[in-house]
């Protein structure tokens, strides 16, 4: 019996960015939502599962206060976890580490798991986060569990005795792997394509465990080393000329009349 | 002192010019060809050679050049393998990593940076305490020229856990959309692959070229890797983007808005590419597309 753990991220929403009124991002405005590539791992983990017979804990550091405003996203994407695939979830809520960077969640991860002794075979977590998206928190984490780590699997194509084999990809080509376990895998969008939970699974969801802890609760102790200075939103604004034509022949003249006034036509 | 990684002598000019900026460079040639380790000591400074392109070989040699010359910054580029092994180093020292960096400023034992962040959307500006792990994004700076011969001396790495079984390169265009001044961008929208000969017939009618989001290149592989574009993919400033059944995620978004005009085609009339459009048709692609060929042939 094999546990496993999965790594789930409520990131800022980088479908809803509006500027303050001071060119500044509007942070306060830009609600969470659990990070698209937390999904497959989701899915991943719903499938190992099966294969291994042991336990799914997700575990979830909220990054972005403050708490009060911010629990209700991060729970929504913790339940999506559990209703996915977890047993049990695990959720750290600490003001005093707001924001994280990404060297606190992985110490703040490693410090849960070790207060609660868990011992996951293989620990999953997406190749990126939709917010800050520098993916390094997976690996971060095997560095400080001593765990081996492989980033960018696009196949788990099997788990045999205490080895994993996995495709990874990278930019120049694909290799396929042999890792030995216990094991942290970070997964590309391309490993499945995950489906929705159920009604069911959802409403199965709401009855099963979850911890929401604080540094204290787990025992952890550092602050982040990172401060943010500025965060000022890119503006490039566009004309938004949309047209709606049933008729196809005259929607596609009116276009062409447009970009030849713009002059980038030959 | 200040730790270089190169991965390939087509980045370490741009890391130079940087870290030249702040401090005393050595260079950790992440590298297994001999030709390319000269090329990479041709710009003067010490050459650490690692024979190995695993991060996990990465993180041991890195990690033993890190204990012993003590670096106040370790500059690398964005790339998946240097990634994953500067953050297995970050991982261990709780050294603090930024990656896609733009810009870089001393601040005596802090550092400043600037990245993009939300797909690009917002610059992040923090300031870290050094020792510091900095991947700065591809043409973010001017490259320095070569100059000198650097001493090359051999790196080792521990044996690590991980077994390399097979390798497949990845078949590619070699068009390079990023120089085309017209792009048709083909997103889900397309049903089929030989449905994408719609896109070359209209790229041809056009004079440009034929671009993907990353569904279509990636899980798809209708079209190969190398013109995927957006925030993992490639960034292109055309003069015209075309966005066909492209929905206009902020992902793939990022990699045009230097575009000097969009369009979007799109049957959905809610999708989020009509508010990164200039212009746009509400309509079907394998009705417009027809006409619009067609109207532009006779032109
Ligand atoms: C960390 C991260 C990084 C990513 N990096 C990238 C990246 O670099 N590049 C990238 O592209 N994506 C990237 N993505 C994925 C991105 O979020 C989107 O999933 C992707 O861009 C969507 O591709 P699409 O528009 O082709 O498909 P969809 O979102 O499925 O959109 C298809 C569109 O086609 C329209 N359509 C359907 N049928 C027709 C028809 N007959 N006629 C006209 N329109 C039609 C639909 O209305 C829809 O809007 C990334 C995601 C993450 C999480």
């Amino acid at each position: 019996m094999k546990d496993i753990a999965v790594l789930v991220k409520a990131s800022l929403n980088p479908e809803i960015v509006r500027q303050g009124s001071d060119g500044r991002f509007d942070i306060d405005y830009t609600p969470l939502k659990i990070s698209d590539i937390d999904r497959n791992a989701l899915e991943e983990a719903a499938r190992l599962k099966g294969l291994l017979g042991g336990k799914v804990y997700a575990i979830s550091v909220l990054s972005w206060g403050p708490v009060r405003a911010r629990d209700k996203d991060v729970k929504l994407a913790v339940q999506e976890a559990l209703a996915k695939a977890a047993d049990e979830a695990y959720l750290i809520e600490e003001e005093e580490i707001l924001p994280t960077d990404q060297a606190i969640v992985a110490s703040a991860i490693a410090a849960l798991m070790k207060s609660k002794g868990l011992r996951p075979a293989i620990v999953l977590a997406g190749e990126a986060s939709v917010d800050e998206s520098t993916s390094q928190v997976p690996a971060r984490v095997a560095a400080k569990l001593g765990y081996s780590f492989v980033g960018h699997v696009n196949k788990i194509i099997e788990v045999k005795g205490d080895k994993v084999v996995v495709e990874r990809d990278v930019e120049e080509y694909t290799e396929i792997l042999e890792v030995p376990l216990p094991l942290v895998i970070s997964v590309t969008q391309s490993i499945n394509e995950p489906k929705p939970p159920t009604l069911i699974q959802i409403r199965m969801a709401s009855k099963k465990p979850l911890h929401v802890l604080s540094a204290k609760d787990i025992g952890f102790t550092s602050r982040p080393a990172r401060s943010i200075e500025e965060m000022k939103v890119v503006t490039t604004s566009r004309k938004q000329l949309i047209i709606e034509e049933a008729n196809v022949e005259k929607a596609v003249e009116k276009l062409l009349e447009l970009l030849h006034k713009e002059g980038v036509l030959r | 002192m200040i730790m270089v990684v190169s991965q390939a002598p087509e980045d370490v000019g741009e890391l130079l010019a940087v870290a030249r900026k702040l401090g005393e460079p050595f260079v950790l040639a992440f590298q297994t060809s001999a030709e390319k380790v000269d090329e990479v000591a041709a710009y003067g400074h010490k050459v650490f050679r690692l024979r190995s392109d695993r991060p996990e070989a990465l993180f041991s040699a890195a990690n033993r050049l890190y204990g012993e010359l003590r670096p106040q910054l370790i500059l690398g580029p964005s790339t998946k393998n240097v990634r994953d092994g500067l953050a297995l180093l970050a991982g261990l020292h709780d050294l603090p990593l930024a990656s896609e960096v733009t810009q870089v400023s001393d601040e005596g034992s802090y550092v400043r940076y600037s990245r993009g962040f939300m797909s690009e959307r917002v610059i992040m500006t923090a300031k870290v305490p050094k020792p510091a792990v900095l991947l700065l994004k591809q043409k973010a700076v001017e490259p320095v020229g070569k100059g000198g011969k650097g001493e090359v001396v051999e790196v080792s790495s521990e044996q690590q856990g991980v077994k390399l079984l097979e390798r497949r390169p990845k078949q590619f265009s070699g068009v390079r959309i990023e120089d085309a001044e017209v792009v048709i961008g083909v997103g889900r929208g397309f049903k089929s692959k030989e449905d994408i000969q719609l896109a070359f017939e209209l790229a041809k009618a056009l004079g440009g070229q034929v671009g993907a989001t990353r569904p279509i290149a990636t899980d798809l592989k209708w079209l190969p890797e190398d013109v995927w574009i957006g925030i993992s993919g490639k960034r292109i400033a055309p003069k015209l983007y075309f966005a066909i059944g492209v929905s206009g995620a902020p992902q793939h978004m990022a990699g045009v808005s230097d575009a000097k005009v969009i369009v979007a085609i799109n049957k959905d009339k809610a999708a989020p590419i009509f508010k990164y459009a200039d212009y746009g048709i509400v309509g079907d692609l394998y009705k417009t597309l027809p006409v619009l060929i067609a109207k532009l042939k006779r032109q």
